[in-house]
């Protein structure tokens, strides 16, 4: 049985010039228990709305949120089984931080020697025992985020609703704090839905991804779906970075797909989803791209042009290859001190090659 | 943080000559009320004649001063006890009810969203901007007709219509300050609107709440303009005492009431001044 | 769903009990009364006050010259009253802008624990009662009063010098009383001043004066503007100043409403001069909305 399910939710914001603008347009998404899930986009894109929404800080225009086969539309904010961690913590800046973690309980009265015992618990699982007695403005940002999640997860709620909480952490507390949120999440069991617009911190934490964009839910699957199988443009270039050759398909054979480009260039592919004469995109991620020598690589899979600039990142070379019809192809070279080096420089003539089932297919937009 | 403004030497000591010369045109006048206030001389208080409390005993009451002053100018002290209890009533009503309007209104507008709040956005500042005497004679002119009888009650009435606004300006802007997020987070952790508002924003915008019932109430306590069309026969405020007594010629009783006018306002507003400044 | 549930009616429901009072508040205590002052401006005045409740726009023929009928007759004194109420207000408004904003500059100029200080130094008098405000100024003006006094006993005069009972004495106490209301707006913009502006503006070879009309002048007009309104509005329809520093000699629209309420008990004449001070305030107010929305609009450009 589904666990959320977030069914065809609209929700729209009229501007001061009189129009409206969809920030939510038909967003569905099935939560399952105890998942990591992500929502991912650009800023603008309707993550933090349809959050807000599923808090209940904001009512829906269309559609409905699902728990356990009941409908939430009537609940507020404050029946709803559910925590927010919001971005800037909203701590009570006139409370202890143990009146804060104990906020939740004291206006469901508990009684006090439970609500004692749980604050402790709730402050020791985020390793703040001790702060009790401090103001949030005593604390710094990571040890705030700590307790804003020792405040949620006190009431043990069904879902767990971040709002891009780390996104204020400088970047070593950030990967930090990523470690921990995702072994919290194992260790209480509970649903986390976590909102960010950073794609690699999306890829790391979760066990779903679904990437929205204008209001529209764009893919949902796990990262390795998202960012090896994108479903369309958007989600290609917003995870990770594409190469991207729109043409028709000409031919199918077997496992061997082949589109061709408006200028002729033919570019094989594995992924049979497509027929011929369809429209497509075919997208190369950087890394799945290889220097190769002469004669190497598989024909159909292989790209010829010379160098334009090559940029070193450390870990890998980013080599920008110009390869006719105006078209520059980003490649990512890895880097290996014990490796001879080919000649890549400026000006230099290379081959690009791939294995076909590295090439996806997306339908072009508005096909 | 301005600190890349820096004109020349000249221009400071001309700067700062001003100011205290701006100061001064700001404070000399009441010093020179608080003088007078203790000079024994009670004909012309310019010329100083030696010192005396006498001026003080008349308003709180002594013994042994009658005779040195004229007795058809000056007010017992069972008097202005009177109407200083009034003014403290009225000021003490009206700046409460204020308050629980201004802090109603402000919390709708600051935390609502709805059709025809600019209306009330605009509508709350008019009763600051119609000049007293209008805002006076209308209240007049409505009070008499729909048959009140002119009294303290019409007096608190006609204080709230303007004092909410005040309360109103101060409340909004801390509440402009204050972080929305903090409501959510209270009632996403369970608290209904109610206790959100009483354990969470209340609070936050005390300071506000209570700078604006200060300002409400020292705002009531000196108001002359309204107070003198819409007060009735037996509900004189000490300002309405002094606008006789003012009228009838200066004197010394008048000055030493002044004295304690000025030290008490300055009090409430220190006060108010402190409570602003308060972080939370 | 049942209507009465949803979480939106429920805050429907918080709304209007928050917003019941002021409307309540505003609209019976308020707007109404306005509204029958405006009615009463068309009303014939009873013979014992009170009013008959006939049309009768005449009450404005008497101020303005028309419309009349036998018995009202135009007296171009309220007119003149009205001019020189106008004449004083701006006077007001103008002095208290030379004294207040080179007074911004020098606050601005000092630090954040300074600054706050002396605000507030600036600040408080205007807590000090109106009347005790104005009896300093008695006080110091009369003959027998404290710079008569000085200058005299200074041997610099042998006559006091009649400065009580004047336009001048009315203005300087208008200007004391409404200084923090003129400040503060001033103030507002001064502090946001961006000084880099000057120093661009001295680099590219303006002079001191050229900087002051170009830049400087132009960037606090929003604060001049503002100051200006706040002090024109309660200057033009007071009447407690002028009642007691301009004497009889000093006449202002003010006081001739209080005479018509309070004294000839003349209602509808003193509704329709109160109309007249409405007016040049909405006036007022209709062009600082206009001038601030299209400043608005040019910033959001």
């Amino acid at each position: 049985m589904d666990f959320l399910q977030i069914a065809s939710v609209h929700k729209a914001y009229g501007t001061p010039e009189g129009t409206s603008v969809r920030a939510l347009d038909d967003v569905t998404i099935n939560v399952r228990n105890n998942e990591f899930l992500t929502l991912l986009g650009p800023s603008g894109c309707g993550k933090t709305t349809l959050l807000k929404c599923i808090a209940g800080f904001e009512d829906l225009d269309g559609g409905d949120l699902i728990l356990h086969g009941r409908s939430l539309r009537a609940v507020p904010a404050h029946r709803r089984p559910f925590n927010t961690v919001f971005q800037n913590y909203a701590l009570f800046p006139h409370m202890t931080i143990t009146q804060n973690v104990g906020y939740g309980l004291d206006v469901a009265c508990v009684k006090k020697p439970e609500r004692n015992r749980r604050v402790d618990e709730a402050l020791e699982m985020v390793r703040l025992s001790g702060f009790g007695n401090r103001r949030p403005s005593q604390l710094s940002g990571g040890q705030q985020q700590r307790v804003a999640l020792a405040r949620s997860l006190v009431l043990k709620p069904s879902v767990l609703l971040l709002d891009e909480p780390l996104s204020a952490l400088d970047r070593k507390m950030r990967e930090a704090m990523q470690m921990e949120l995702k072994n919290l999440q194992h260790s209480v069991g509970i649903t986390f839905i976590f909102v960010t617009h950073d794609q690699e911190e999306a890829l790391a934490m979760s066990d779903r991804i679904a990437v929205l964009s204008q209001g529209r839910l764009q893919q949902i699957g796990s990262p390795v779906e998202i960012y090896d199988a994108p479903a369309n443009e958007f989600v290609a270039n917003f995870v990770g970075t594409s190469n991207l050759f729109a043409g028709k398909v000409v031919s199918r054979e077997r496992e061997r797909v082949v589109v061709e480009t408006a200028n002729g260039r033919r570019l094989a592919s594995q992924d049979d989803r497509f027929a011929v004469g369809d429209s497509v995109k075919l997208v190369l991620r950087p890394e799945y791209l290889h220097i190769v020598g002469p004669g190497q690589g598989e024909p159909g899979c292989v790209l010829e042009g010379t160098v334009k600039d090559t940029v070193f990142v450390g870990s890998v070379m980013h080599i920008h290859v110009d390869v006719g019809f105006g078209r520059t192809v980003t490649a990512h070279h890895r880097h290996d001190r014990a490796d001879d080096e080919p000649g890549i420089a400026a000006g230099a003539a290379v081959r690009i090659a791939y294995a076909p089932a590295a090439a996806h297919l997306i339908a072009a937009a508005g096909a | 943080m301005f600190r890349g403004f820096r004109p020349g030497k000249l221009w400071s000591a001309l700067f700062n000559s001003y100011g205290f010369l701006f100061l001064a045109f700001l404070y000399m006048p009441l010093a020179l009320i608080v003088v007078y206030s203790f000079n024994a001389n009670p004909i012309n208080m310019a010329v100083w004649t030696g010192f005396t409390l006498d001026w003080y005993a008349t308003i709180f009451g002594g013994a042994g001063v009658e005779g040195t002053f004229d007795v058809a100018f000056t007010e017992s002290p069972e008097r202005i006890f009177e109407v200083v209890k009034n003014s403290f009533l009225v000021a003490t009503t009206a700046a409460s009810i204020s308050t629980l309007i201004g802090t109603a209104t402000a919390v709708a507008l600051a935390r609502y969203r709805f059709a025809g709040k600019r209306f009330y956005q605009a509508l709350l500042l008019l009763p600051m901007l119609v000049p007293d005497i209008v805002l006076g004679i209308a209240l007049l002119i409505f009070f008499v007709g729909a048959g009140f009888h002119l009294s303290l009650l019409t007096i608190v009435i006609g204080h709230v219509t303007f004092l909410s606004s005040y309360v109103f300006v101060v409340v909004s802007s801390r509440l402009a300050g204050m972080d929305t997020t903090l409501e959510q987070a209270s009632a996403d952790l369970g608290a209904g609107a109610l206790t959100t508002f009483r354990r969470v924003t209340l609070p936050l915008i005390m300071p506000g709440v209570l700078g604006g019932f200060l300002l409400a109430f020292i705002i009531s306590l000196d108001d002359v303009v309204i107070t003198y069309f819409i007060a009735g026969v037996g509900s004189q405020t000490l300002p309405l005492l002094i606008l006789a007594m003012m009228r009838r010629g200066l004197r010394p009783q008048i000055t030493a009431l002044a004295v304690v006018i000025i030290l008490f306002s300055f009090a409430v507003a220190t006060v108010g001044m402190l409570l602003r400044n308060r972080k939370s | 769903m049942i209507a009465g549930d949803t979480v939106r009616s429920r805050r429907r429901r918080a709304l209007l009990l928050l917003l019941a009072p002021i409307t309540l508040m505003l609209g019976v205590f308020f707007l109404i009364p306005l509204g029958i002052m405006v009615v009463y401006s068309f009303l014939e005045p009873g013979l014992y006050g009170g009013v008959e409740w006939n049309w009768y726009p005449y009450n404005y023929g008497r101020i303005l010259g028309w419309p009349l009928n036998d018995y009202e007759e135009f007296d171009p004194i309220y007119l003149s009253i009205f001019l020189g109420s106008l004449k004083v207000a701006c006077l007001t408004v103008l002095f208290s802008l030379l004294i207040c904003y080179p007074a911004a500059f020098w606050v601005s100029r000092m630090s954040e624990r300074r600054k706050t200080f002396v605000l507030f130094l600036i600040m408080l008098p205007f807590f000090a009662n109106l009347l005790v405000r104005i009896y300093a100024w008695l006080l110091l003006l009369r003959p027998t009063g404290f710079i008569n006094t000085l200058l005299q006993s200074a041997g610099l005069i042998a006559q006091p010098l009649d400065m009580l009972f004047s336009n001048f004495a009315v203005i300087v106490g208008m200007v004391y009383i409404f200084t923090p209301f003129m400040f503060l707006p001033i103030y507002a913009n001064v502090e946001k001043l961006d000084y880099s502006l000057i120093r661009a503006s001295q680099d590219l070879g303006a002079t001191p004066l050229q900087t002051f009309l170009r830049v400087i002048l132009p960037l606090t007009a929003p604060g001049i503007a503002g100051g200006s309104v706040i002090v024109f509005i309660p200057a033009l329809g007071n009447f407690i100043v002028p009642a007691f520093l301009g004497g009889s000699k000093v006449q202002m629209t003010g006081n001739l409403i209080e005479r018509s309420f309070l004294q000839s008990r003349d209602w509808p004449f003193g509704a329709a001069l109160a109309l007249l001070i409405m007016a040049s305030v909405v006036l007022v107010l209709m062009i600082q909305f206009t001038r601030t929305a299209r400043a608005q609009a040019r910033g959001a450009v």
